[in-house]
């Protein structure tokens, strides 16, 4: 690094190509910090545990088309066909499925008077019996699940039960128990028996995601179509599929019987596009790393055929190998550590533009950090293998070519 | 003489093959981000409707409470849809709503099988310009008298009938059974803009029956029902009074004029319905007629990732364009020496920048080749890893124009600083120090 | 001070092998200005390359200041050629993106040298060759023999014990040519050991020895030379 001064005073002379190298440096931080962050961003989104055993818990759709079948019985004889199959460990009617993309979203408010009535937030409304709570898997951290005699016949009963999430607890009552409050739709009263630790509702780029109720409502048979939730070993998954439909054609044949998925997939689906916007940008980020020090080396392999009597002078004069190596290192450090500076700069302008254009997050200071750190690496990369081929100029050089 | 440059620019690629392939690199990758994340964007921002967007409008209306909604809804409540049905300034007009349905018919050996049904009025198909090959739409009476009468698709019917004429036909939907009057061709817009609002990027359904049928026959809605206050819906009639939102409603307005009319028609409608008490909000109850450039936008189906992924690529070929340019600077001015002795003999300053740049454009060209296929077998590994729509990731054909014109451009623009400062070589200089 | 003995150097090539040093013997003793003379292809320029460490050789015994310098490393040799040899060029060498004390810096920057004392070196160095004022100045900006004498005060920066000059009035007009010489005189007479290769049949009368190279070999005329400058200072007086 002794060499830095009258490197600076030579890349100042020389006009186009460090500034050249310097506006792609400056322009590789601002992007590739911004991509970085927006990946972090959308991979902390789809790490957000959702509470259920997703893998476990298969969703699949029954459409009754006998327009003489009793749908509400027959929903109750098709969950207990369900709970005697092999290898389920649980099954339950439901109104909408977790991270699916489609479901119900209510409200609720903390008292019976409208005018003085506090709102909860606005959570995801799923309506289940007893077993939903080991269907989903989720833990219940206070209180109860509910019992079978509660379980109404649909949203409308005057006097019904709930499980909410802690997060909706938290949100209203802060540290004080949900544990027998009452809440109000209108003139109907829920009593709140249990506090579910974690469940997700069906929109995973809603902000009310991580709020969500169970209702003790058995939906099923509400409508000619209902969905069922069905938990098993993973590995029993895939008979489960053939033996489901079998079995409840064998009760009753008009009917269609679809939709299979499991939560695991329907959560690769629901974040398929943030996946996609990570994997484009990372796509992005590495050819931008590879374009730069490709740039990077065929300008130094330029600078290094530009100055080779120069090189084979300083041979002469007494350099040694590793000399001529940090003299083209410590140049590249020069332009790079300029280029930061600006670039770090230009990164949060940047951010700041998709800030406001496009309702994103800080950018936090790490991200380009740890870009300018990372260009300092590949840089060099990109530097050493051209510059060791110069430092093997010979010193005779010097005086062979006039 | 352009022949000339074009040889010489050739004999120069393959002189310096290591730097001209850096940067037919350089180029050819920043032209594939850039018109992946452009592919993607274009198919999003495509407004299927050509030149009938500015005469179709969907019907929005501002009928929740105070404080609920902070937008218009994109979907009304059937009673509103079913005074809009009865208007008489549009050239057309519909409502709908999807739905799902057993299919059977009495052929045995197919079975019967759930399909999505659009539920809507007889003025859907012109709305749409949906193509008949066989019969045609049922008509307006049955828009006011249901009648068991269906349109479908072509597949449909040879699936079912085995046949593509199957018009007088019967088909079963569950278990009633409908007469086939029209046959519709192969037809699926893309973004699915007619009811964007479970999958803007879904196919169209192949199934139609009338809204008429709707209260009849109770059809189950699949699609979203938006509610601002609570109403329990035991039943179907609770919720055709109900104040819940399910319902789209399409008008074709053919010029502002007829705009106009209809908004004033349907602000008397409100005035007279908040007299019964509804369109409580009275500071914004309205009505809003949303073209479908704007019907796209109010549905967000181009997501503002693509938009940031644009402009994130168009940074990155920015990138790009620097590296070529810093290349290039470096690898005319090694022909510096050449281009004195050029001089010497009596080329002029623009003969010298002409044959540059001829070489550029051909590195240009040869970038933006490779480009493409990057783009193409980019938009593959995405399509084949995310369950991303076919229609999303295939190659729009524009591109195949639009594609070699950037790479052409970019490369003539990161070509012009090198180029002038060669041609600005004094031959003196060079033969000098020969 | 500086003895060659046997020292052979040959050039391999795909086709043919060049002996442009063959069985070549050479002493140099503290103090001479030894000039070099021979035809064109000789080996003149392969000497000094040995002779200042910039290529090795083939066979034979090279001592420099009583050391072998047969088998150095090559950051060994860089050493050896930063503290104790100088060198001058026909083409000068200036690097044209560093002005003139940069130029004149660079080898006192690879010995390690803190600023005070580069300044020091710089400063005395261009006095020597009487460019003072021309500090910030650009190679460019300065003609040939003035560029050359850049080189000179580069080569003695480093107060080196050897000053190797290869052909450097080559490119210079016959006037500015004199001056160089004249510098290198002095050079010698405040003790550095000069071995220069010239051209010039004028500038090659003027030195103490003379050494003549044919087709690798050396044939010394030391004695012609002395007996040249014992006429000279007997004709002074007359
Ligand atoms: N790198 C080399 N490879 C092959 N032959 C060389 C090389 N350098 C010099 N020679 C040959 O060695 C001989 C001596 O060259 P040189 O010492 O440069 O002569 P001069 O006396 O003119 O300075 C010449 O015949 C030359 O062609
Ligand atoms: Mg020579």
């Amino acid at each position: 690094m002794r060499n830095i001064k009258p490197i600076i005073s030579s890349l100042l002379r020389s006009k186009s190509g460090p500034v050249l190298l310097l506006t792609q440096i400056v322009l590789s931080v601002a992007i590739v910090a911004n991509a970085s962050f927006i990946i972090s961003e959308r991979l902390a989104l789809i790490d957000r545990p959702s509470g259920i055993a997703e893998a476990q818990v298969l969703s699949f759709r029954v459409y009754n088309f006998d327009p003489a079948m009793d749908l509400r019985k027959q929903n109750q004889q098709d969950q207990l066909i369900l709970r005697d199959l092999p290898g389920v460990i649980a099954a339950t009617s439901t109104n909408m499925v977790p991270l699916s993309g489609s479901g119900w979203g209510d409200r609720y408010v903390d008292g019976p008077d409208p005018e003085t009535a506090k709102s909860l937030p606005g959570f995801s409304f799923y309506m289940g019996n007893e077993h939903m709570l080991n269907t989903f898997g989720v833990k219940l951290v206070e209180g109860r699940n509910f019992y079978p005699e509660e379980i109404k016949m649909g949203p409308a009963a005057k006097s019904q039960t709930a499980l909410i999430t802690k997060s909706i607890a938290e949100a209203h009552w802060g540290d004080e128990s949900p544990l027998g409050k009452v809440v109000y739709q209108q003139d109907i009263a829920i009593t709140i028996v249990g506090v579910i630790e974690r469940l997700q509702g069906a929109w995973v780029d809603s902000s009310n995601f991580e709020y969500s109720v169970i209702q003790a409502v058995d939906f099923g048979g509400a409508m000619s179509s209902t969905t069922y939730l069905v938990r098993a070993k993973p590995q029993d998954i895939a008979q489960l599929k053939l033996d489901i439909p079998k079995a409840l054609h064998l009760e009753n044949p008009n009917r269609v019987i679809d939709e299979f998925y499991t939560v695991a997939e329907h959560r690769g689906h629901s974040y398929s596009n943030h996946e996609l916007m990570a994997a484009l940008l990372s796509v992005m980020i590495v050819l931008l790393l590879l374009i730069t020090s490709l740039g990077l080396t065929g300008m130094v392999m330029f600078n290094i055929q530009r100055r080779t009597k120069q090189i084979g002078t300083r041979r002469a004069l007494g350099a040694r190998k590793a000399d001529i190596v940090w003299y083209f290192l410590t140049e590249n450090y020069v332009i790079c550590a300029a280029g930061a500076v600006i670039g770090v700069v230009a990164a949060s302008q940047l951010g700041q533009q998709l800030m406001n254009h496009y309702s994103l997050p800080q950018l936090a200071w790490q991200y380009p950090a740890v870009t300018v750190l990372g260009l300092f690496v590949v840089t060099t990369l990109a530097v050493i293998l051209p510059a060791r081929r110069a430092a093997d100029i010979p010193p005779s050089l010097a005086t062979r070519s006039v | 003489m352009f022949f000339y440059y074009l040889d010489m620019g050739w004999r120069s690629i393959r002189k310096t093959p290591v730097l001209s392939a850096l940067m037919v690199l350089a180029i050819s990758i920043g032209i594939g981000i850039t018109i992946t994340s452009l592919n993607i964007y274009q198919v999003m921002a495509f407004n299927p409707a050509a030149e009938r967007s500015d005469q179709l409008h969907a019907v929005q209306l501002w009928s929740q409470g105070p404080d609920t909604w902070d937008d218009y809804s994109t979907i009304i409540t059937y009673q509103d849809a079913m005074h809009l049905r009865t208007g008489a300034i549009p050239r057309a007009q519909a409502a709908m709503f999807r739905t799902g349905q057993a299919i059977q018919s009495d052929n045995p050996d197919v079975l019967p099988e759930l399909r999505s049904v659009r539920v809507t009025d007889s003025g859907f198909f012109s709305l749409f310009s949906v193509p008949f090959l066989h019969g045609g739409a049922w008509t307006e009476v049955v828009d006011q008298q249901p009648a068991y009468e269906i349109v479908i698709g072509k597949a449909v019917s040879q699936k079912y009938f085995g046949k593509v004429n199957s018009v007088g036909e019967v088909l079963y939907l569950n278990r009633k059974p409908y007469q086939v009057v029209g046959v519709i061709d192969d037809w699926n817009p893309s973004p699915k803009y007619y009811d964007p609002t479970n999958g803007s990027f879904n196919d169209a359904e192949s199934l139609f029956v009338p809204f008429s049928l709707a209260p009849v026959e109770e059809f189950a809605v699949w699609g979203n029902t938006n509610g601002w206050q609570f109403e329990p819906m035991v039943t179907y009639g609770d919720r055709l009074v109900s104040e819940k939102s399910w319902v789209l409603f399409w008008a074709d307005l053919a010029d502002e004029q007829a705009r106009e009319d209809y908004r004033a028609w349907i602000q008397s409608y409100i005035e007279q319905q908040q007299e019964m008490g509804r369109f409580t909000d009275t500071a914004k109850a309205d009505v809003q007629l949303a073209d479908v450039a704007k019907w796209l936008e109010v549905n967000k189906v181009l997501r503002k990732d693509n938009k940031i992924l644009v402009a994130l690529s168009a940074l990155f070929l920015c990138v790009c364009l620097v590296n070529i340019l810093g290349l290039l600077l470096t690898k005319f001015l090694k022909r510096a020496p050449e281009v004195g002795v050029r001089r010497a003999i009596g080329a002029s300053r623009r003969q010298i920048f002409a044959q540059h740049m001829v070489e550029v454009t051909l590195i240009g060209l040869l970038g933006g080749a490779l480009g493409l296929l990057w783009a193409w077998g980019l938009l593959h590994v995405l399509t084949e890893r995310f369950h991303m729509d076919d229609a999303l990731t295939r190659l729009d054909a524009t591109l195949w124009f639009i594609t070699p014109s950037i790479a052409m451009g970019a490369a003539l623009l990161a070509g012009l600083y090198p180029a002038w400062v060669i041609c600005r070589t004094q031959p003196s200089v060079y033969l000098k120090s020969q | 001070m500086l003895s060659m003995k046997n020292i052979s150097k040959v050039y391999q090539s795909e086709l043919v092998e060049t002996h442009a040093l063959r069985e070549f013997n050479l002493q140099v003793s503290e103090g001479e200005f030894v000039v070099v003379t021979g035809p064109s292809g000789s080996g003149k320029t392969t000497f000094l390359n040995v002779a200042g460490l910039l290529e090795g050789f083939s066979q034979g015994e090279y001592l420099l200041d009583g050391v072998d310098v047969s088998s150095v490393s090559d950051n060994e040799s860089a050493r050896i050629r930063n503290e104790k040899i100088g060198f001058i060029f026909q083409g000068f060498n200036l690097i044209p993106d560093l002005n003139l004390a940069e130029n004149i810096e660079v080898p006192l920057r690879y010995r390690g040298f803190d600023s005070k004392e580069r300044k020091r070196r710089v400063e005395q160095a261009l006095e020597q060759v009487g460019l003072a004022s021309r500090l910030k100045h650009l190679p460019p900006q300065l003609s040939g023999g003035q560029q050359q004498r850049v080189a000179i005060a580069r080569a003695l920066a480093g107060e080196p014990r050897f000053l190797l000059a290869d052909e450097p009035t080559g490119n210079l007009d016959s006037l500015m040519a004199r001056q160089v010489m004249e510098l290198l005189e002095n050079i010698n007479q405040a003790g550095t050991t000069i071995i220069m290769v010239t051209h010039d049949p004028e500038l090659a009368r003027r030195a103490q020895r003379n050494v003549q190279i044919v087709d690798g070999q050396v044939c010394d005329f030391t004695s012609y030379q002395k007996s040249r400058s014992t006429t000279s200072t007997t004709a002074e007086p007359a």
